[in-house]
């Protein structure tokens, strides 16, 4: 349950200013690491700033979402929405320029499907991928090869409260002990629809997955001209405790701004930060640590990336508390 | 449990408190007055089994089922021809397989299964090992008495302790009432007030009873019943105490931060279960119930949904 979960104590955070500033603190670290580098690709302009890397994690993420919703077999959305919240939380520490976001996002999807018991081989996930066999064999090698990589990151908090369950409590309760509300199940579909949204915003690591839930539900009502108040006061038991109340109506609006804020990144100014991304990868391949991971890597693929000094940078990162 | 009754006159031991059951060769039972009035001529068949008896081989039955006393009869008549040792055989797999081979002759004989051969097979081995059956039966003889001799050591001090510990309550007594005596006796005679020499009677007798006490515990002090003597160096560190604080139960509170959720045995009378897909038996079979995934789902729903500012 989510009140004594990793989830709340860890991967919740009081306000959006934390995780910007979380985010702008793994941008300033790579930057810092790749100028010191002095190699002469690495001038400011050439280099991702934090909301650059924004746009650039946002297209990604709706690919992720892409990815999953026409993955073969249906994924159940609730992997989906773990695969999702693993991307936020990876790149919440660490930065776009270090590790690929094309290669974190199927691994945040391989390994979602293993967490929520959603079962599917390997091969099976990457035949999902538009590629060759061998393509498909050779990203296979570099998801098993981030794998580890992700976990560690992830600070080994698989578990992931998604709203999805709750909703469908609040609806069991809302059928139970709600009967002003006649059918609470054309409620879904918006409610559904609204998580889905929200799933894609920062709602996820400031808020607890019932919080969101409840807002789907209400903001679904108050779409259909329902008014629900009487639920909360009732049901909820908010009726003494107006101070609660004025909180959770706050939470709620929170919620709801973050995902109305919410939008797709603009396609020209996607492939501006695509090509600089390719080329900051280009300049600064970071793949040397897989060959450490896994040891029965192709040696020939090893032998052709070029030995940056990646090694102390990989254990500092392995020490640092997240 | 069934109450043991007379295959024959049908009496059972509740009607009868008295009822002796006795039990022949085939191991079936009957009465005691059913063996009088049957056996009067010293031999007949079996009731059951018609199996020839005499009267001389019954036994009362030790055990409630006559078949036991049949195996222990059977068992005791084997062994005393199957009579070798660990130290016969040089190797413990040959020893135990013996012993395998000799629980299968008891188990044929006690069943009748191929009985006719088991003894002719019990004849042969008997033919073939007379000497050191022999032996063998002479050796047991020699141990048994050993172990004869030791318990007669054993009831002799036993007894003679006993004797010890009369004779010293013997003298105690004498010397209480030698004590008496001698109150009586200056009562009689002495000039001193009646109160200062009941007092000195008191402080003698008070004065003979620790005596006594002290030589009883002497007595006791000597040896555990262990029959360890008590001087004897036996590591008697004393135990360091462990002084630590006692554990204190606090009852587990969990902190939801959200509204209560119904108990599971509650669910289906809030009518929660209505609201809820049902299960198949394959389900049920498994341990699931509906109610499970409802509970599941409302704690997800309430659980943090108070939360603020963490």
């Amino acid at each position: 349950m989510y009140h004594n979960s990793s989830q709340k104590r860890e991967w919740t955070f009081s306000s959006e200013v934390v995780l910007e500033q979380k985010r702008r603190e793994a941008n300033e670290k790579v930057c810092s690491r790749l100028m010191a580098s002095g190699k002469p690709g690495a001038s400011e302009a050439a280099l991702l700033d934090p909301r650059e890397e924004m746009v650039l994690f946002r297209h990604y993420e709706k690919r992720l979402v892409d990815f999953c919703s026409v993955f073969k077999p249906v994924m159940p959305k609730a992997v989906m929405g773990t695969a999702i919240m693993y991307f936020r939380r990876f790149y919440l520490n660490n930065s776009l320029m270090e590790y690929h976001p094309r290669i974190i996002m199927l691994t945040c999807a391989y390994l979602s499907c293993k967490v929520d018991e959603f079962n599917v081989s390997s091969s099976q996930f990457v035949g999902n991928l538009q590629e060759s066999l061998a393509g498909q064999e050779k990203v296979l090698e570099h998801i098993l090869g981030y794998e580890l990589l992700l976990i560690q990151q992830l600070n080994f908090h698989l578990v992931v409260h998604n709203p999805y369950r709750p909703m469908e409590g609040f609806l069991i309760d809302l059928k139970t002990r709600y009967p002003l509300l006649e059918n609470p199940e054309m409620l879904r579909k918006s409610a559904d629809d609204f998580l889905n949204r929200a799933a894609m915003t920062d709602a996820g690591l400031l808020f607890s997955p019932s919080q969101i839930a409840l807002t789907a539900v209400l903001n679904s009502a108050s779409r259909a001209g329902l008014n629900m108040d009487s639920y909360m006061m009732d049901c909820l038991g908010l009726k003494e405790d107006k101070e609660m109340l004025s909180k959770l109506m706050e939470t709620m609006r929170r919620v709801k701004h973050l995902t109305k804020k919410y939008e797709l990144p603009k396609p020209e100014e996607v492939s501006i930060c695509k090509q600089k991304l390719e080329r900051i990868h280009g300049e600064f391949p970071t793949n040397t640590n897989l060959k450490r991971k896994r040891g029965h890597e192709d040696e020939e693929l090893v032998v052709k990336r070029p030995l940056v000094a990646e090694e102390e940078f990989w254990t500092d990162e392995d020490l640092e508390p997240l | 449990m069934d109450d043991q009754s007379c295959p024959r006159c049908k009496t059972t031991k509740y009607r009868n408190p008295s009822l002796r059951l006795m039990v022949n060769v085939c191991g079936h039972t009957l009465c005691e007055n059913c063996v009088e009035m049957l056996f009067v001529r010293g031999s007949g068949n079996c009731v059951e089994c018609d199996t020839p008896l005499r009267k001389s081989n019954f036994r009362v039955q030790l055990f409630e089922d006559p078949a036991v006393d049949k195996e222990v009869e059977i068992r005791k008549k084997v062994l005393k021809i199957y009579n070798k040792r660990n130290v016969d055989f040089s190797s413990l797999r040959e020893y135990n397989d013996y012993l395998e081979q000799v629980e299968e002759l008891v188990f044929n004989l006690t069943n009748n299964i191929d009985a006719e051969n088991t003894r002719q097979v019990m004849e042969q081995y008997q033919r073939e090992n007379k000497d050191l059956i022999l032996k063998n039966r002479a050796k047991l003889t020699r141990e048994q008495e050993e172990l004869e001799e030791l318990l007669l050591v054993e009831r002799r001090d036993s007894e003679q302790k006993r004797l010890e510990t009369l004779q010293e309550e013997q003298r105690h007594l004498q010397a209480r009432r030698r004590n008496k005596q001698t109150l009586l006796d200056e009562l009689e005679s002495s000039q001193l007030p009646a109160c200062v020499l009941l007092a000195q009677h008191k402080d003698r007798a008070a004065q003979l009873e620790i005596q006594i006490e002290k030589q009883k515990q002497v007595v006791k002090t000597t040896v555990f019943s262990t029959g360890i003597p008590m001087g004897q160096t036996i590591c008697l560190q004393p135990v360091c105490g462990v002084e630590e604080e006692l554990f204190h139960y606090r009852p587990v509170t969990l902190e939801t931060h959200g509204p209560i959720v119904p108990h599971l045995e509650q669910l289906s009378r809030l009518g929660y279960l209505n609201h809820v897909r049902g299960v198949s038996q394959q389900d049920v079979a498994g341990g699931y119930t509906s109610g499970l995934a409802c509970h599941r789902a409302i704690q997800d729903a309430f659980s943090g949904l108070f939360l603020t500012e963490l």
